[in-house]
């Protein structure tokens, strides 16, 4: 018998001895998993959002969608951080299964390889398969690690809607007569004028010979520009444009694991409480219209599970300096939030048992069919049935 | 101005003393009753019992805290990053609120109690009646008022008991008189308060357009000139843009405290309301007045992609007229009212011998929290009646 013959089936022996028969079988349903072409899409509330506005009593008036669809899928109402409380080092603990201490404004990248880049690794997945479409303009760095072994090369591809839009915004009032920003065809040109000329500075890091972007993903997105600036809704944030460019990247690539970071409800630093609340909405909105093109699209239904969570919460009312405007306090308010999972594979139910938000990424890799490697989290058998 | 005390902070745990010696090293732009705390720290940590910091002294090390990383008496960006990126953070945090709650009692019994007035005013175009206005706020006592007809006399009927502004009776500037400077303070989103007093520290968005316009435009400047690299090194550079006497002729600490707060975050520079709620809460905090009015208004509806303009002037960013946000500035102020109580609530100053009112422009209630000695006379009460209950309250 070969060596590593025999280390297969020793390590096989050995973990049916001490491994919980949940967990064999979690392994078994990600094998599954993979044959069947799970696909997964993690939603984050970016920004920030606490209970309180969101899965609470008061609360849910505040999200129609997703409290209508908390009954269709497994609903964590524990899920915390117990990692540093900015943006990136929240979400970049989120995707790679390990809390993230790195620069807090995305000045350097994860420490500890993606999901993203273990997952393209192990599967030899293209580069098409894997997307960041971040709202948050500071997240070009989220899609892959400094783990050596892995990075670019195995990264998912990284879009900032926001910055795309702070560029065209920007270059038409700067104009010397005076630009409108409300003129939509103005903001328009500008955006598929930066789409052909600017890329590298938004955060695309799809690029074919070097420097130059795949002709299919630019047309792709120059579609979603259209579908956003010539929408029903006079287009206002780039929480919507992140939106338009997921759906379209959906359609036309069908990747199998894609990270939406919304974040308009960090709007909330500003100071007004009536801005925040109808920035909660907008995203529960758009997290709902994501649910329904899963659904509506054949390359995902009945194949593709959404796990929906916040990037961290806001401080809470009693404890602290300002509330709901900042989100360093590190009081419950602050980490303790929710994880709703939606779709395939994923039972109804309600737990009140603390999932982490390093657990996430465990979880996603184990949808994938990958066995995740270096990662703190521990996969949620709760969802995995 | 007094001179810093000279304290001995070598036996203090270096994540403790940090952010005390810089205070000290700033002492110049310290309100008096910032000075008088830090005198009465300093003189108990002197005394203090030797276990006081020994948790912290033995998570130091742990943290990794070393004369390397973090030098004695220095506290910069670098060290709130350090501590706020340190994975025995939340615990550190712990132990700091430990030696807090020990410490508090021994320094709030040394502070002198005084009564204390606190009015918070809403704008007259909320559109909600009385029933619906502080809804976050205990129950309190609802007072029926006899408003003015005209809604320009509302606040110096309270303040002065006149329908004009009359200084002489401005219960601000009898405040100031009796309890010295900073002691009193306005703010506000117009200017209908500046006229109720000339001795009180008095901020009014509306009067500080010209400095936040210009603030506006440097920030704008060094994003677009990329010479700074992040929000923390912005933030070094903008302690450098102070109010030029043209745009605030005040006092040097004032107008530093204007700097600051307008510079804290995005908001208090684009909305009007989240200045006053600021400004408010950092008055509280630093200097304590023995009567502060905070007067709110209508925060104007956010126009298109202004979460991408923050730095530029909306109204040439767009064709789009400006609106009145009135239900969005009502949403905003019920927590804001909740926001500046329990801010007050956290000081000895306020704890016991403070008397709240929440009134707005126009309506015929206000809603009064406070201790039982603050009397009011029965029924129905005009704005006269009320400041002359305010007046004797302070003995002014």
């Amino acid at each position: 018998m070969l060596t590593r013959d025999f280390l297969k089936l020793a390590g096989l022996t050995i973990a049916q001895r001490i491994l919980p028969p949940g967990l064999l079988n979690i392994w078994a349903e990600a094998a599954e998993a993979q044959a069947r072409g799970r696909k997964v899409i993690l939603v984050t509330f970016g920004g920030g959002v606490r209970t309180a506005e969101t899965f609470s009593p008061a609360g849910l008036r505040n999200i129609p969608r997703l409290a209508g669809l908390q009954k269709e899928g497994y609903f964590y109402q524990n899920c915390w951080n117990q990692g540093v409380l900015s943006h990136f080092n929240s979400t970049a603990s989120i995707v790679t299964g390990n809390w993230q201490r790195v620069d807090d404004f995305g000045f350097q990248a994860p420490a500890s390889a993606t999901l993203f880049e273990q997952y393209r690794k192990a599967r030899k997945a293209g580069p098409l398969d894997a997307w960041v479409i971040a709202t948050n303009k500071s997240f070009a760095a989220m899609g892959a690690s400094t783990e050596r072994d892995y990075g670019l090369a195995h990264g998912a591809n990284v879009v900032l809607p926001k910055q795309l839009l702070l560029d065209a915004v920007s270059d038409i009032v700067k104009k010397p007569n005076g630009g409108d920003v409300a003129d939509r065809e103005a903001v328009h040109r500008r955006l598929e004028t930066i789409l052909q000329e600017g890329y590298e500075g938004v955060g695309w890091t799809i690029f074919k010979g070097g420097r130059q972007m795949d002709q299919h993903v630019r047309n792709t997105l120059t579609r979603a520009l259209g579908e956003f600036i010539n929408g029903p809704e006079a287009p206002t944030s780039g929480d919507e444009l992140t939106f338009f460019i997921t759906r379209e990247v959906m359609r036309e690539f069908g990747p199998r694991l894609i990270l939406v970071n919304f974040w308009d409800m960090d709007v909330a630093h500003w100071g007004s409480y009536s801005l925040y609340l109808q920035a909660v909405t907008k995203t529960d909105r758009l997290t709902g219209m994501l649910w329904d093109e899963v659904q509506a699209n054949p390359k995902y239904k009945d194949q593709t599970t959404l796990l929906i969570l916040p990037e961290l919460g806001r401080d809470g009312d009693m404890d602290t300096a300002n509330g709901f405007l900042n989100h360093r306090s590190g009081d419950a308010s602050c980490r303790n939030t929710w994880l709703l999972a939606l779709g395939a594979g994923v039972k109804k139910g309600a737990t009140d048992k603390p999932i982490r938000h390093i657990d996430v990424a465990a979880t996603a890799a184990a949808m994938l069919g990958l066995k995740a490697e270096g990662m703190t989290g521990v996969a949620a058998p709760e969802i995995l049935v | 101005m007094s001179s810093p005390p000279r304290l001995d902070f070598d036996h203090v745990p270096v994540t403790f003393a940090a952010y005390f010696v810089e205070q000290l090293r700033g002492w110049d732009r310290l309100f008096p009753a910032e000075q008088d705390y830090y005198a009465r720290l300093g003189a108990y940590l002197e005394k203090a019992p030797a276990g006081l910091f020994a948790r912290v002294s033995e998570l130091e090390p742990r943290m990794g805290v070393t004369e390397r990383t973090w030098p004695r008496g220095r506290f910069t960006l670098e060290q709130v990053d350090f501590l706020n990126r340190n994975p025995l953070y939340a615990e550190w945090r712990r132990e700091i609120a430990a030696i807090f709650n020990e410490i508090g009692p021994a320094l709030d019994g040394a502070v002198k109690g005084q009564r204390r007035l606190v009015i918070v005013m809403a704008p007259g175009e909320l559109p909600v009646g009385p029933d619906r206005m502080w809804t976050r706020l205990p129950a309190g006592r609802r007072v029926r008022l006899a408003v003015p007809e005209e809604s320009a006399q509302y606040a110096p009927l309270l303040l002065t008991g006149k329908g004009k502004p009359a200084l002489a009776a401005s219960l601000l500037d009898l405040c100031a008189g009796a309890r010295g400077p900073h002691t009193a303070w306005t703010i506000e989103t117009g200017t209908a308060l500046l006229a109720c007093s000339e001795r009180a520290t008095r901020l009014s968005y509306e009067q500080l357009q010209n400095y936040r316009t210009r603030l506006m435009g440097e920030v704008q400047k060094i994003a677009e000139e990329g010479e700074v690299r992040g929000p923390r090194q912005l933030g070094e550079k903008l302690k450098t843009l102070q109010p030029r006497d043209s745009e605030y002729a005040g006092d040097p600490l004032v107008a530093e405290f204007i700097r600051a707060t307008l510079l804290a975050g995005n908001g208090t520079l684009l909305l009007n309301n989240t200045f006053v709620q600021w400004a408010s809460v950092q008055a509280l905090r630093r200097a304590r007045p023995s009567c502060l009015v905070a007067g709110f208004g209508i925060r104007n509806k956010v126009k298109p992609f202004s979460g991408l303009l923050i730095f530029t002037d909306q109204e040439k960013a767009t064709a789009i007229p400006t609106q009145a946000d009135m239900l969005g500035s009502y949403v905003d102020l019920e927590v804001f009212y909740q926001y500046i109580w329990q801010e007050a609530g956290k000081y000895v100053e306020y704890r016991r011998e403070t008397v709240f009112l929440f009134v707005a422009e126009g309506m015929d209630e206000m809603l009064v929290l406070g201790p039982p000695e603050f009397r009011l006379p029965e029924g129905e009460l005009r704005l006269e009646a009320v400041h002359g209950a305010c007046r004797e309250w302070l003995s002014v």
